[in-house]
C-alpha cells in the first residue's frame, strides 16, 4: 500500500500567514495528491506549562485525528510539533525543511533571487538543534532559491534560543526581551531568515528584520531595501483572525 | 502555595547542589589561608585594572605590598599551573606589582562598625596580632595591641631582613591599623611590665599573639662561647643596626629552612668574609624553598649538607671551628625526628655560630595555660579558644609557621572573641573549613589546547652587588613581565552557563547556589522555573552536562499539580485561552486527502 501523506502547519505558522499555508498545501499535494491536512495545535504549551494531564487529553485528541485521516508520515512545519509527533509511533514525522531538499521546489521559485543584494543571518530553531538534516534543509532552500547567508557563531548545534522558549515571554516578558535582543545582535547582518513563526516574533521584538523561510519561497524577492512583513503575533486579534483565515485556505484547499 | 515536588526533582536538585563548580573556589584561593582572590586580581592586572586588583587584595589582605615580597606563597604549590605543568603562576610577585603600582591610602577600607563599648588587648604586633586587631575593630570593638618592642610587624620587622623586606614597605602597610583607630602600647611586655591577669581584668578579652621568639641552640660541647648565637637574635640585631655584635668574619650556619637562608646571606652583607651552611638535610630535601636556596647559593654560601655539628671548638671563650659528623638518616625507625648519626667526622674553620634550628614559644601566662612541643599553647584548634575564658590565642604561638597562616590564625581568633563579646556560641553555624586552607572540588579538565608557558622572572639585582647590601635584592616585576605572567592564569573557575544564561543571572550566582538552597527551604518562587527559556544552552557549555531544564520543566508540573492543575503564574492566563482556542473547533481543522 502505498504511503499516506499529511500536513500539520502547527500553530504560529497559520496565527501569521494563511497565504503560506496556501502555497505550501498547493505545492505539497503536487507532489502527494494524498495528502491530508490538519490544523490542530500539538500541546507543546500545554506541556511547557507543566499540565501533564491536560496535555494527554489533548496530544491524544491530535493523534486521533492523524489516525482519522489514515496519515502514515507526518509532515510539519514547525519545530516544536516535530519534537511532540515524534513522540508517537502511530505514524512517522518529518519536518518540511528535510523533506523540501528530497522533493525539489518548482521550477519557477529556483535562483529567482539570484539578483539580490541581502545577505541573510540565518537563526536555526533551538529545539532542533541535533537535528542536521533540518539545519542543512534550510541552506539548501535558500541556495536553491538564490539567497546569500551568513552563519551567527552560535549556530546549528550551538544554536541560541530566540527568548520564546519555556513561554516565558507572559510570565517575565523584561528577561525574554533581554533574550531577544542578544539573539538579534549576535547576527551578523540586519536580515535575518527563521524557520518558526514565532522565532520571527521574537526576532522582530528584538530589533531585527526577519523574514519566515516560507515568505522567501512563495513571496517577493527580497532585497538590501526591503521591510520584512509586520509582527502579526504581536497582535492576538490579528493572529486569531489569520488561523481562522488559513483554516478557511485549508477547506478549500482539500474539497 | 505549599509544593510537594517529585523525587526527580530533589534528585536532579541534589546532583546540581553537589556537583555544580561554580561555587567551587580556583585551586589558588581554596589553599590560601587567607582565600585571596587571586584569580581575580590577575584578571584585573591583565585586563590594566591596577585599583580593581588592589581592592581585590586588600578585601583579604591589609599588606599587599609585604606580602608580595615575603608570603610564602603555599597557593603557588597547588596552582593548576604548577600540578599540570611544574611552572605556577608567580601570584605572589603579581600581588606585589599591583601594590607597587597602584595601592595609595585613599584605596583603603577604613569603616568600622558602630562602637560595642567592649575592649580587646591583643598581645603582638605580628601579622597574627595585626590581623586580629583589625577584625576585632572592624566589629566595633575598641582594641589595643601590646608590643615589647619599639616596632611593629613582629618577625617580618625583626626576623625577615631588609633586603627581602624593607622596613618603610611594611611601616607604611601598617599605617592602616593607626587610621582604623587601634591603639598601640610599644614597648611593653606582657609578662613584665604588666601580666595576663591583668589584661585580663581591665579587657574583656585577649588575644595572644606573641610569636615564637626564643631561639633555640644546641647543648653541644662549647655552646655556650660567645659567638654562638641563635636566629632569632641575631637577626633582630641586623634588623635594627645591619650587624651583629657577636659576628666575626668567618660565620657558619646551622639548619636547612628558610631561616638559615635569611642568616646566611645577612652574615654576608654584614661584612662576612665566609659562609657555610652545615644542615642534616641533603641537598635535595632541604626545607629551604627553591629560590631562597638558589639565591643563597648564587651569593657564595658553601653548603655541607648532610652534616651535624658535635661540638665546638673554642679558645679564649670564642669559637675557632666546630666538628662535624655525618648524618645517616633524619628520622628513627619509628618515623620521629631522631637524626642518626655516622662514624665520619672532619673539622671545619670559624669564628661565629649562628642556630638556626627552630623558634620557641615563651610562656607569658605564668604556667597557667598548656604548652604542647615548641612551647605552643594547646587550644582547641577550631576556636583557638585557650583554657581561660575570654582568652584566645593565634599565629605562631598556637603553631603556625608562615605569615598568611597567622593571619589567618588572627581572623580566626579574632571571630571567636567577637563572639564571645557578643555571647553568641563560638562554634554554632561556623564553617570551619573555610577559616584555613582546604582542598577544592574544583575538577573542570584543563582545556586540551592549554599551552605550558614558562614562568615569567622578577628583576634581581646583580649578584656581586646584592651580596653586599642590605638594600632590597629583587626588584619585582616590570609591566611588560607582569602582563604575560598574568596572561599565564588558567582561570579555574566554572562560570560557563552563568556567561551563557540570562535567566540564571537574575536569580542566583550559580545553579549549585540555585539548587542549594532550594533542598534547603524546599521551596522555590515559581518565577524561576517559569523564566526558564527550557533551551537546553546551559547543558551545552556546562562540564557536568547538567539539565538544568528538566530541573526546571519537573518543578513546573509540580506547581501545576499543586495549583488544580493550572500554571501559578498570572501571565499564564492567556496561554490558557490561547491552548483552549488552538483545540476549540473553531480554529481547528482536519481534512482527509482522498483515498
Ligand atoms: C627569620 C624568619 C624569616 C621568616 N620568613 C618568612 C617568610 O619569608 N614568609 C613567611 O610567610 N613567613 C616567614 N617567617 C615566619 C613568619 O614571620 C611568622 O610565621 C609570623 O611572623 C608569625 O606571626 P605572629 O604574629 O604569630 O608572630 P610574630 O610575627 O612573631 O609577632 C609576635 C610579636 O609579639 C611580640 N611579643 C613577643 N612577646 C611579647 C610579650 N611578652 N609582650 C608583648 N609583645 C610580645 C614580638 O615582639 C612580636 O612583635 C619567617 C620567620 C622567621 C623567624
Ligand atoms: S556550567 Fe553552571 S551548572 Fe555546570 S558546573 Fe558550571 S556553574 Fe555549575
Ligand atoms: S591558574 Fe590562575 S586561577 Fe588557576 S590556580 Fe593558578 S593562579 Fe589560580
Ligand atoms: S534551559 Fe533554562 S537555565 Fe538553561 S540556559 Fe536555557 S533558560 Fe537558562
Amino acid at each position: 500500500m502505498a504511503i499516506r501523506h499529511g500536513f500539520m502547519p502547527g500553530c504560529s505558522l497559520p496565527s501569521y500567514s494563511p497565504t503560506n499555508i496556501e502555497k505550501t498545501i498547493e505545492f505539497l499535494r503536487g507532489v502527494y495528491p494524498e495528502l491530508s491536512v490538519i490544523q490542530k495545535c500539538c500541546g507543546k504549551p500545554t506541556k511547557s506549562l507543566g499540565q501533564v494531564e491536560l496535555l494527554k487529553e489533548r496530544f491524544g485528541s491530535l493523534v486521533a485525528d492523524i489516525k482519522d485521516c489514515q496519515v502514515d508520515e507526518m509532515l510539519v512545519a514547525c519545530q516544536n510539533c516535530y519534537n511532540m509527533l515524534r513522540e508517537s509511533d502511530a505514524f512517522t514525522t518529518a519536518s518540511l525543511w528535510e523533506r523540501l531538499p528530497q522533493i525539489g521546489l518548482p521550477a519557477e521559485v529556483r535562483g529567482k533571487a539570484l539578483a539580490s543584494d541581502v545577505v541573510f543571518s540565518i537563526h536555526d530553531s533551538c529545539p532542533v538543534r541535533d537535528n542536521r538534516a533540518i539545519h542543512d534543509g534550510i541552506r539548501w532552500i535558500l541556495q536553491e532559491l538564490g539567497y546569500k547567508t551568513v552563519e551567527p557563531e552560535r549556530t546549528r548545534e550551538n544554536a541560541r534560543c530566540c527568548g520564546f522558549g519555556g513561554m516565558i515571554v507572559p510570565v517575565n516578558p523584561e528577561l525574554a526581551k533581554k533574550v531577544m535582543d542578544r539573539r538579534v545582535k549576535e547576527m551578523p547582518t540586519q536580515h535575518i531568515v527563521v524557520y518558526c513563526a514565532a522565532c520571527r516574533s521574537s526576532m522582530l521584538m528584538g530589533g531585527g528584520k526577519a523574514w519566515h523561510i516560507l515568505d522567501l519561497l512563495w513571496g517577493p524577492v527580497v532585497t538590501s531595501a526591503s521591510q520584512p512583513p509586520e509582527n502579526v503575533l504581536a497582535s492576538p486579534v490579528k493572529a486569531w483572525v489569520n488561523r481562522y483565515k488559513s483554516k478557511g485556505v485549508i477547506a478549500r484547499s482539500i474539497k | 502555595m505549599a509544593v510537594q515536588f517529585a523525587e526527580k526533582v530533589y534528585a536532579l536538585a541534589k546532583e546540581i547542589a553537589e556537583d555544580c563548580q561554580g561555587l567551587e573556589a580556583p585551586f589558588c584561593a581554596a589553599e590560601c589561608p587567607m582565600h585571596t582572590d587571586a584569580l581575580s586580581y590577575i584578571r584585573h592586572i591583565r585586563e590594566g585594572k591596577l585599583d580593581d586588583a588592589v581592592r581585590t587584595i586588600r578585601e583579604k589582605l591589609f599588606l599587599p605590598a609585604t606580602l608580595g615580597r615575603i608570603c610564602a606563597h603555599p597557593c603557588e604549590k597547588e596552582c593548576r599551573r604548577e600540578t599540570e605543568f611544574k611552572q605556577p603562576l608567580a601570584i605572589a610577585a603579581l600581588k606585589r606589582y599591583a601594590a607597587e603600582k597602584a595601592d595609595c591610602v585613599e584605596l583603603w577600607d577604613v569603616r568600622v562598625g558602630v562602637d560595642t563599648g567592649k575592649r580587646v588587648a591583643v598581645v603582638g604586633s605580628g601579622p597574627a596580632g595585626a590581623q586580629a586587631a583589625i577584625d576585632l575593630r572592624k566589629a566595633g570593638h575598641q582594641v589595643t595591641v601590646y608590643e615589647k618592642l619599639s616596632v611593629r610587624g613582629g618577625m617580618l620587622r625583626v626576623g625577615i631582613p631588609s633586603y627581602r623586606l624593607p622596613p618603610k614597605v611594611l611601616e607604611f602597610e601598617y599605617e592602616y591599623l593607626d587610621r582604623l583607630g587601634i591603639q598601640f602600647k610599644l614597648g611593653v611586655e606582657v609578662g613584665k611590665q604588666v601580666c595576663l591577669d591583668d589584661l585580663r581584668a581591665e579587657f574583656d578579652a585577649v588575644i595572644l599573639a606573641h610569636g615564637a621568639h626564643q631561639g633555640v641552640v644546641a647543648q653541644v660541647e662549647g655552646c655556650y662561647s660567645q659567638g654562638v648565637t641563635n636566629a632569632v637574635d641575631f637577626l633582630r640585631e641586623m634588623a635594627f643596626t645591619q650587624g651583629c655584635s657577636a659576628m666575626g668574619k668567618n660565620v657558619l650556619v646551622i639548619g636547612g629552612g628558610d631561616v638559615a637562608m635569611d642568616c646566611a646571606r645577612s652574615a654576608l652583607r654584614a661584612g662576612a668574609d665566609a659562609v657555610r651552611i652545615v644542615c642534616l638535610e641533603n641537598e635535595c630535601e632541604l626545607p629551604a624553598s627553591r629560590e631562597e636556596h638558589e639565591a643563597t647559593i648564587e651569593e657564595g654560601v658553601q653548603f655541607d649538607y648532610g652534616w651535624c655539628v658535635d661540638a665546638i671548638h673554642e679558645r679564649d671563650c670564642r669559637p675557632t671551628g666546630a666538628r662535624l659528623k655525618n648524618c645517616l638518616a633524619l628520622k628513627d625507625e619509628s618515623g620521629k625526628f631522631n637524626p642518626q648519626l655516622g662514624d665520619e667526622m672532619r673539622a671545619v674553620e670559624c669564628d661565629t655560630i649562628v642556630y638556626a634550628i627552630g623558634q620557641r614559644v615563651l610562656d607569658i601566662a605564668n604556667g597557667k595555660l598548656p604548652q604542647g612541643g615548641g612551647g605552643r599553647y594547646r587550644v582547641d584548634p577550631d576556636t583557638l579558644a585557650s583554657d581561660i575564658a575570654g582568652v584566645f590565642v593565634a599565629g605562631d604561638a598556637a603553631g603556625t609557621t608562615i605569615a598568611i597562616e597567622a593571619m589567618a590564625h588572627g581572623r580566626k581568633a579574632a571571630l571567636s572573641a567577637d563572639r564571645f563579646l557578643r555571647g553568641i556560641s563560638l562554634i554554632a553555624e561556623r564553617n570551619f573549613k573555610l577559616e584555613a586552607s582546604y582542598k577544592t572540588r574544583y575538577d573542570v579538565p584543563v582545556p586540551e589546547d592549554t599551552k605550558d608557558l614558562v614562568r615569567q622572572h622578577t628583576r634581581l639585582v646583580e649578584v656581586g652587588v646584592r651580596r653586599r647590601s642590605f638594600a632590597e635584592s629583587d626588584l619585582g616585576f616590570d609591566d611588560a613581565t607582569a602582563l604575560s605572567e598574568a596572561q599565564r592564569c588558567l582561570e579555574c573557575e566554572c562560570k560557563e552557563c552563568m556567561q551563557e544564561c540570562l535567566m540564571l543571572n537574575e536569580f542566583t550566582g550559580c545553579p549549585g547556589e540555585l539548587f542549594g538552597v532550594f533542598l534547603a527551604k524546599q521551596q522555590v518562587d515559581a518565577l524561576v522555573p517559569y523564566s526558564c527559556n527550557l533551551c537546553n544552552q546551559c547543558t551545552l557549555v556546562c562540564p557536568k552536562e547538567f539539565k538544568l531544564a528538566d530541573a526546571f520543566m519537573s518543578m513546573r508540573k509540580d506547581f501545576v499539580r499543586a495549583n488544580k492543575g493550572r500554571s501559578p503564574m498570572k501571565g499564564h492566563g492567556a496561554i490558557d485561552i490561547h491552548q483552549k482556542l488552538s483545540f476549540s473547533r473553531v480554529f481547528t481543522i482536519k481534512r482527509k486527502g482522498r483515498e
